[in-house]
């Protein structure tokens, strides 16, 4: 049996931070700051409300997705490696992103040489993604009112989506699952898993918490801090900021997992060469044995 | 692996003899092959190319442990006869780099009756032909393929790294391929996340990203049936080692 433990949930990571900003969200200071002493000569993400990629190559330009929308990141890809000749590249979106990035990195396949070409990979802790119309429709179902999302937000190990008349609210995991995207509903790597840094989103705009993956998520924090020490104020993240966001995870991946096996039971299609991944789940999810590789290219 | 029965790669003298075959194609394949650049380097020492139409001047075909084909079979063209005949008995195993030998590619476009050869009117990729089909072991996509996944499907086949390898035994079986296959494999089977890997990876820019949806849009006119896109698409098959349930 597949065990619902942090390192399933989470994966593998070497530290947790609470991350403070000055008056901005983190995440986007970091890749500002990151472009400003060039550690990367490229940010690969989607606009602030994630509706469409974007290749950002100046530091007074980024902006990055807080919505759980982010779509067509990798669409840009062949742009920022072979037209723009970009070497250090940092790339940020849901976990979906790097499988599409990873899988080019390591079979070659796509876009030529992207295998040196990306400097950072940063994921967001991602409940599913969804389109605007699924965001309005979600919204009606939980409020009762039309209104659209503005920012999405993880706050004691719930979801929460600020909406654009400024009202929060709580997005309970159940409904949620109705409306996202139909393969985020077959997902089990929300966590991002293979990236270097997976980034949360938490209720003070200019607060995240930082999950480091990677030797090289760890270094460039380091480089970020030694060229601008004032500029973000790190600080180790407690035992209940982690198991708070497992509570959620744990909830969301049972969700999952009943979507997966009802598909296998159903004996509804998979694509061909996919090797069985789904049924492959079904079969380990009963069985004893587990072995969780991960690997950070 | 059974180009290596009687080798053994602790004999110092050993050397995979690799060959490359063209047949009707734009010679692009072999081309994406030859520019791996520096690290074609590394190794040089491992790999002795015997044959090649660009690069060699022989004209026989000579035994080889791995033959690389381009290009689609020409029923109409004697010498393309003569050659997969030669290529059943020479080569151990064979490989089809790219979209006209592994799914049919830009052939399948082809209708003769065109100048200079009129007569050149029906092409079949060398994943359907019966007498080399056993020897096909691997299909590369793409058109043409990436030079980095030339360079890093050639390691692995001497390192015979199953687990990179497996996908492109998996696609030796699937003879079409097409920009279609990313909304009949993918997309009408849920599986789709928007990740827009599929349009990075179209050579002609057939699949384009469409904003609206969210999804892929698709250009029938402009695809050249290499199958790279359901290739990237890391919904087709296991994208590597990360998360594994085994």
């Amino acid at each position: 049996m597949v065990a619902l433990n942090s390192r399933f949930l989470l994966g593998k990571y070497r530290e947790a931070f609470l991350v403070d900003g000055k008056g901005e969200n983190p995440v986007k200071a970091i890749f500002t700051l990151m472009l400003k002493f060039g550690l990367i000569d490229g940010l690969l993400t989607a606009s602030e409300d994630g509706n469409s990629p974007r290749l950002i190559l100046k530091a007074e330009d980024v902006e990055i997705p807080v919505r759980n929308t982010c779509f067509g990141v990798n669409s840009l890809l062949k742009k920022a490696v072979q037209k723009y000749r970009l070497s250090r590249l940092a790339v940020f979106g849901p976990a979906c992103t790097f499988d599409g990035l990873n899988k080019t990195q390591y079979f070659g396949i796509g876009c030529n040489w992207t295998k040196t070409a990306v400097a950072l990979k940063v994921s967001f802790l991602c409940p599913g993604v969804l389109t605007d119309t699924a965001f309005l429709s979600e919204v009606v179902d939980i409020t009762g009112k039309r209104a659209g999302v503005s920012r999405f937000y993880f706050q004691k190990g719930e979801l929460r989506y600020q909406l654009k008349n400024g009202e929060e609210v709580a997005v309970p995991p159940a409904l949620h699952h109705r409306y996202v995207n139909s393969a985020c509903r077959y997902c089990l790597n929300m966590a991002g898993k293979g990236t270097d840094l997976t980034a949360v989103y938490l209720k003070e705009v200019n607060r995240a918490l930082f999950i480091v993956r990677s030797e090289r998520g760890l270094s460039t924090l380091a480089q970020i801090q030694r060229n601008s020490p004032s500029s973000l104020q790190f600080r180790k993240a407690g035992k209940e900021d982690v198991d708070e966001l497992l509570s959620f995870l744990k909830e969301k991946v049972l969700l999952n997992i009943s979507d997966i096996i009802e598909r296998v039971e159903l004996g509804l299609p998979v694509p061909k060469w996919n090797d069985n991944k789904l049924r492959k789940f079904y079969r380990i999810w009963n069985s004893v044995d587990v072995n969780s590789e991960e690997e950070v290219f | 692996m059974f180009y290596r029965d009687k080798l053994s790669f602790e004999d110092e003298e050993f050397k995979l003899k690799v060959g490359f075959l063209h047949f009707s194609s734009c010679s692009g394949c072999q081309v994406a092959f030859f520019d791996m650049f520096e690290e074609a380097v590394e190794i040089l020492d491992t790999v002795e190319l015997v044959y090649s139409n660009m690069l060699t001047k022989r004209r026989d075909l000579p035994r080889m442990d791995v033959a690389f084909v381009e290009g689609a079979l020409c029923i109409e063209d004697p010498h393309h006869l003569h050659l997969v005949k030669e290529l059943q008995k020479k080569a151990k195993l064979i490989v089809a780099v790219g979209g006209c030998a592994s799914f049919g590619g830009v052939r399948r476009l082809s209708c003769g009756n065109q100048l200079p050869q009129p007569q050149h009117q029906s092409f079949v990729p060398i994943t359907e032909v019966d007498l080399v089909k056993p020897k096909v072991k691997y299909a590369i996509p793409g058109c043409p393929p990436n030079p980095s996944l030339l360079y890093s499907f050639l390691l692995a086949l001497l390192e015979v790294n199953e687990d990179f390898l497996l996908p492109f035994e998996l696609m030796t079986f699937s003879t079409r391929a097409s920009g279609m296959d990313i909304f009949a494999e993918v997309v009408n089977k849920g599986f789709c996340v928007g990740c827009g890997t599929c349009s990075t990876a179209c050579p002609t820019r057939a699949i384009t990203y469409n904003y609206e949806c969210s999804r892929p849009a698709f250009n029938p006119g402009l695809c050249v049936y290499c199958g790279s896109c359901l290739a990237a698409c890391p919904q087709s098959f296991k994208p590597y080692p990360q998360p594994t349930y085994t």
